[in-house]
């Protein structure tokens, strides 16, 4: 089955128009993300990444420019493009083996359980198939948010801070999941960070935004090889990159994360 | 665990139990006049006289049946007219002030036009109390639906979900701990309404009891039947919230974190 897509955005902006006032949002956005690619998005806060985002997913309306997936206009919400939200949004009524069941046709067949239990082993859920929400951790429910975007196979899975609320350590952790993921499903990953290494360590391509109006500053490639070492030499020099573009000159690169 | 949740079940009864001592000492040694207070061991004599007379079951039954029906009607309309305002705009917009406006009516002053209306029969009594259930019903349900989290649809919206499996994943479960508490609202609404109505018009039924013994100064009688309406209503709102427990578990646990 052919999964991909190519996502093209073209002099995208975005208004929000209140009674008596107009905010631009997004100003003139212009993005190509390739097939397979995973690409971080890094940002001061209300730069207008979850905006952009949510013009992807198909939630937000009423933009300028073109949003583009292999040619074609996007319309609306689709089961194409997963999203994980920056609140996990688990449904609470819901084990967790349904909540990953949700974006399926059919939840019951043998077809769809086979599903739900390779993407729990996936994200490292298995034996929680009968939890509810609240019984898990932040990162456990993190997990189970992304095992339920993947279950339907999108080309494309769009994460907002997926990783935001978690401590550091589980959160190197959920680095090496989430690549393995990304390279074992092979699909297309679009990730809203804060945190410089986190996109070092995971992305091919970096976008760098600016605020007010948002608009890409900068799109810095990181032809690393993987599993990336956060103490060479490379990598370093990439967040100095980065940092650069924040204004945040310093000789100890390693003490920021934005 | 187990010890904690009964000292908890327990410390709910110390006022009670106070109370019943001060009223035993007041009316054995009578401090207040018996034929105003009689002490609780007449109320146990005339409950156990009343109770193996059958006069008691009779009534209560009478009672029970007309809180059944006028919950059941009552509940039931509430529910749908509910799930409508909530579910679509035009009967949300055409139905909701009317409404508002009338609900702002105690349902008490509809006694009059009711009687005038349906007399002092069966009619009166059912209609009144559905009227009574009708009110928290729907707007516990309303309310319900119309407070499905939006970052909930949003989920299901990315799935691409019908209207019908939209409804029993999201919109139904969602509301639902209000629709219950909407639930008992009304029933408890339904049974205070139930004696009401008895207090105006005769007939038998507990509330009719009361009534007659005010009239001959059987003021055992007459409590006996404030403890019997005040067990009967506790006994059928425990009993909702069971059902509650039982079908919203998840609801509990996480409200409880
Ligand atoms: N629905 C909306 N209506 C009006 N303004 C909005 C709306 N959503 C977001 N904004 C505004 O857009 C800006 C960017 O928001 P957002 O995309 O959430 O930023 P980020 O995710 O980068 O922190 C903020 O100033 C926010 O107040
Ligand atoms: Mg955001």
């Amino acid at each position: 089955m052919e999964r991909l897509g190519t996502l093209e955005v073209k002099n995208l902006s975005k208004k929000f128009r209140s009674r008596n006032d107009e905010l631009t949002v997004l100003n003139d956005i212009n993005l190509t993300v390739q097939p397979g690619e995973f690409i971080s998005i890094i940002g001061s806060s209300g730069c207008g990444k979850t905006t952009f985002l949510r013009l992807v997913v198909g939630l937000e309306k009423g933009y300028e420019g073109e949003i583009l997936l292999d040619g074609q206009r996007l319309n609306g919400p689709s089961l194409k493009r997963g999203v994980v939200f920056q609140d996990h949004r688990l449904l609470p009524w819901l084990s967790i083996e349904k909540n990953v069941g949700m974006g399926l046709k059919d939840a019951k067949s043998d077809e769809s359980r086979k599903a739900i239990q390779e993407h729990l082993e996936l994200v490292g859920l298995k034996g929680f198939e009968k939890h509810y929400p609240h019984q898990l951790s932040g990162g456990m429910s993190q997990r189970a948010a992304i095992a339920r975007a993947l279950v339907n196979r999108p080309g494309i899975l769009l994460l907002d801070e997926p990783l935001g609320a978690l401590d550091a350590l589980t959160r190197m952790y959920m680095h090496q999941e989430l690549e393995r993921i990304w390279k074992q499903e092979k699909i297309t990953m679009i990730m809203i960070t804060h945190d410089v290494d986190e996109a070092i360590v995971l992305s091919d391509k970096i976008v760098v935004m600016s605020s007010r109006p948002g608009t890409i500053k900068k799109i810095i490639p990181v032809p690393l090889a993987r599993p990336r070492d956060r103490a060479s030499y490379d990598f370093v020099k990439i967040k100095e990159e980065v940092l650069e573009e924040f204004q945040l000159h310093t000789e100890h690169p390693f003490t920021y994360t934005i | 665990m187990k010890i904690q949740l009964l000292k908890n079940k327990l410390t709910g009864l110390i006022i009670p139990l106070v109370l019943y001592v001060a009223w035993d000492l007041l009316s054995r040694y009578e401090l207040v006049p018996s034929t105003l207070m009689p002490p609780p061991k007449v109320l146990f004599e005339t409950w156990w006289v009343m109770q193996s007379s059958g006069e008691l079951l009779l009534n209560m039954k009478m009672s029970l049946l007309r809180v059944g029906a006028g919950f059941l009607v009552g509940a039931s309309s509430g529910f749908l007219l509910g799930t409508a305002m909530g579910l679509w705009k035009p009967v949300e917009q055409y139905l909701n002030p009317v409404f508002n406006f009338f609900r702002q009516v105690p349902v008490v002053a509809w006694i009059p036009f009711l009687l005038l209306w349906l007399g002092i029969d069966e009619w009166f009594k059912i209609v009144f109390i559905s009227c009574g259930a009708f009110i928290p019903m729907t707007l516990k349900t309303y309310d319900g639906i119309k407070n499905v989290p939006a970052s909930y649809l949003e989920v299901v919206r990315v799935f691409e979900y019908g209207w019908f499996r939209l409804l029993r994943t999201v919109i139904v479960p969602s509301a639902l701990p209000s629709i219950f508490t909407g639930l008992r609202l009304s029933l408890s609404e339904a049974w205070m309404l139930v004696i009401g109505a008895e207090l105006v018009a005769a007939g038998e039924g507990i509330g009719n009891v009361m009534v007659i013994a005010r009239r001959l100064f059987q003021t055992d009688v007459v409590l006996v039947g404030v403890i019997v309406i005040a067990i009967t209503g506790f006994a059928m709102d425990r009993l909702l919230g069971l059902l509650e427990t039982r079908f919203l578990g998840w609801h509990r646990t996480q409200n409880a974190q």
